[in-house]
């Protein structure tokens, strides 16, 4: 197995991303507009999970928005909703009952979600900045990402780390993800389980067993932690030694660029 | 069965201020678009808006100051950006904002249609939903289990607006696509106290006998129905026609600024029915370029 010299950041965390699903896994992608929203929504995590179904997760399925196992060898060269409805090779299209009841019965078992604050226990908001009832901004709502930090057994956050977006606690939990830390998110009532992984472009976390603060597991080659802390409102848990995140193989990249985003559709910016 | 097919304008006097509406499709698909720019020229306001996601409509309505309250999963516009006039209008305290998760909202629906008073939820715990919520998601305990759940209200609207493809005039409307298996709208059609759809083309009954079981609104749920070709431009109808994104681009161009008066003048209080709308919002060239084939 041998490291490639030449990849791209967004590569560096396509494979990261795909090293976090299981065979057998059913996953959730969401919706982006363009641009980088697109890229970290879409196109990261659909590459990871085509990666992983390339390699050490053959029966991993994707539920892409309303879109049940896509054949994502034949993405529409445009995104409208005509071409969405009638893409002639998805098993299953919008059925948001199914979606829904999936959902509660805990039939996901990975989620990809992003968020403009994400505080140190992983809860999420997308709803309001500042006061919830005079917001600036209001923002887009809830969606089902509540649902996926409720119900999807190992939710992964992928964003890019900004000091505004990680911050100390959240204006508005929008999505619970280990509350107020230790016991405090059974303790609400939810089931066990909550964020897993936090994706970003400068480094990866996890959260603590028993204090379920946020925990730094690998730094990107290149980035200090001097970086990744200036990008951080909050300090994370900073283990000693902290190992640097795998570089992707040759293999990993050459899947990415000739089988899986060849048309430069999934990874834009 | 009994004739109910009347004109967009006899449509739009059913519903009255104040009333709360739950609008079919979803963001910028198959919305009755028409039917809401309609209520705009009208002067009807006052609308609480219930919805799943919601999207264009709901953005007009802001826009045209008609929208008091909503209770929805998400406002946007999808691909074309922020909800501009709705955002303004919750950031100044003026539109009252209800945010349910894409469970817990489906679930106020189904109580709804199921006509019953509640429906058990453990999506919203520990949220920021309920804690800004009591009047509408309380805690409970399961009766069986002791587990801690949310009851939410249901989502029972004085009127629900559809759009769909074709339809009798008895009000029994159909897909005529097998592919496309929008589920929501039958949801929203349930639980509602009346009941006004928009099609695309209303067709001889004789043509909804033949494929009875494509049939997704039964006449006996609904009051009024009209026949609006493009219907819900600009968004998509899909299967017919898609987006139009150069209207999206120039409603966003109007709204981001908060200029939504200058496209409301061109494209509402400037058109005097919908027939006038699509005199100046389509030419032949852009209504072949949209359509699907």
């Amino acid at each position: 197995m041998a490291y490639a010299d030449d990849y791209t950041l967004n590569e560096l965390m396509v494979v990261a991303a795909s090293r976090e699903l299981r065979d057998g896994d059913l996953i959730f992608i969401g919706v982006g507009t363009a641009g980088r929203a697109f890229t970290v929504a879409v196109g990261i995590p659909i590459a990871a999970a085509r990666l992983a179904q390339e390699t050490h997760a053959p029966n991993l399925a994707i539920y892409w928005n309303n879109l049940l196992s896509p054949d994502l060898s034949q993405i529409p060269p445009r995104l409208t909703q005509h071409h969405l409805t009638t893409w002639p090779t998805s098993a299953q299209l919008h059925n948001c009952s199914d979606k829904n009841d999936m959902l509660s019965r805990r039939l996901f078992d990975v989620s990809f979600d992003s968020a403009p604050q994400v505080d140190r226990y992983g809860n999420l908001n997308i709803t309001a900045i500042g006061d919830y009832r005079h917001p600036k901004p209001r923002l887009i709502g809830c969606l089902a990402q509540t649902d996926h930090f409720a119900y999807v057994k190992r939710p992964i956050v992928l964003t890019d780390l900004k000091k505004r977006t990680f911050v100390e606690k959240v204006d508005f939990i929008t999505s619970v993800g280990h509350l107020n830390g230790g016991k405090s998110r059974e303790e609400a009532g939810l089931y066990p389980g909550g964020p897993w992984r936090v994706i970003t472009d400068k480094a990866i976390f996890g959260f603590n067993e028993k204090s379920k603060e946020m925990e730094i597991l690998s730094i990107h080659p290149g980035v200090t932690l001097d970086q990744v802390l200036a990008e951080m409102s909050f300090r994370p848990l900073t283990p000693d030694s902290i190992p640097s995140t795998e570089s992707p193989t040759t293999e990993q990249v050459r899947l990415i660029r000739e089988a899986i985003d060849p048309n430069h559709i999934l990874l834009v910016a | 069965m009994k004739s109910k097919l009347v004109s967009m304008a006899e449509a739009a006097a059913l519903v009255p201020s104040g009333s709360s509406i739950a609008i079919g499709g979803s963001i910028i698909r198959r919305s009755p678009v028409a039917l809401i720019r309609e209520l705009i020229r009208q002067g009807k306001k006052d609308f609480t808006v219930l919805a799943y996601p919601a999207g264009f409509t709901t953005d007009m309505l802001a826009g045209a100051g008609a929208l008091k309250r909503v209770e929805a999963v998400y406002e946007g516009l999808f691909q074309f950006g922020q909800s501009y006039n709705f955002r303004r209008g919750v950031e100044a305290g003026v539109i009252d904002i209800r945010d349910f998760s894409e469970v817990a909202m489906a679930a106020r629906f189904r109580a709804a249609a199921s006509g019953l008073p509640f429906m058990p939820t453990d999506a919203l715990l520990g949220t920021g939903m309920a804690a800004n919520n009591p009047e509408q998601i309380r805690e409970i305990t399961c009766p069986f289990t002791g587990r801690r759940l949310h009851a939410v209200e249901p989502a029972n609207p004085d009127f629900t607006l559809l759009h769909g493809y074709i339809g009798d005039e008895y009000g029994n409307v159909q897909f005529p696509l097998v592919r496309d298996a929008d589920d929501l709208d039958p949801v929203f059609a349930k639980g509602a106290k009346r009941l006004i759809v928009t099609v695309e083309k209303i067709v001889p009954h004789s043509e909804i006998l033949k494929n009875p079981n494509l049939t997704y609104i039964p006449h006996v749920w609904v009051e009024a129905i009209v026949e609006a070709p493009f219907g819900a431009h600009p968004l998509s109808c899909d299967g017919y026609y898609d987006e139009d994104e150069e209207h999206m681009y120039y409603y966003q161009a109007c709204s981001k600024p908060g200029n939504f008066a200058e496209y409301a003048d061109r494209y509402i209080y400037g058109t005097k029915d919908h027939w006038d709308y699509l005199a100046k919002a389509l030419t032949p060239e852009r209504i072949f370029a949209l359509s699907a084939r």
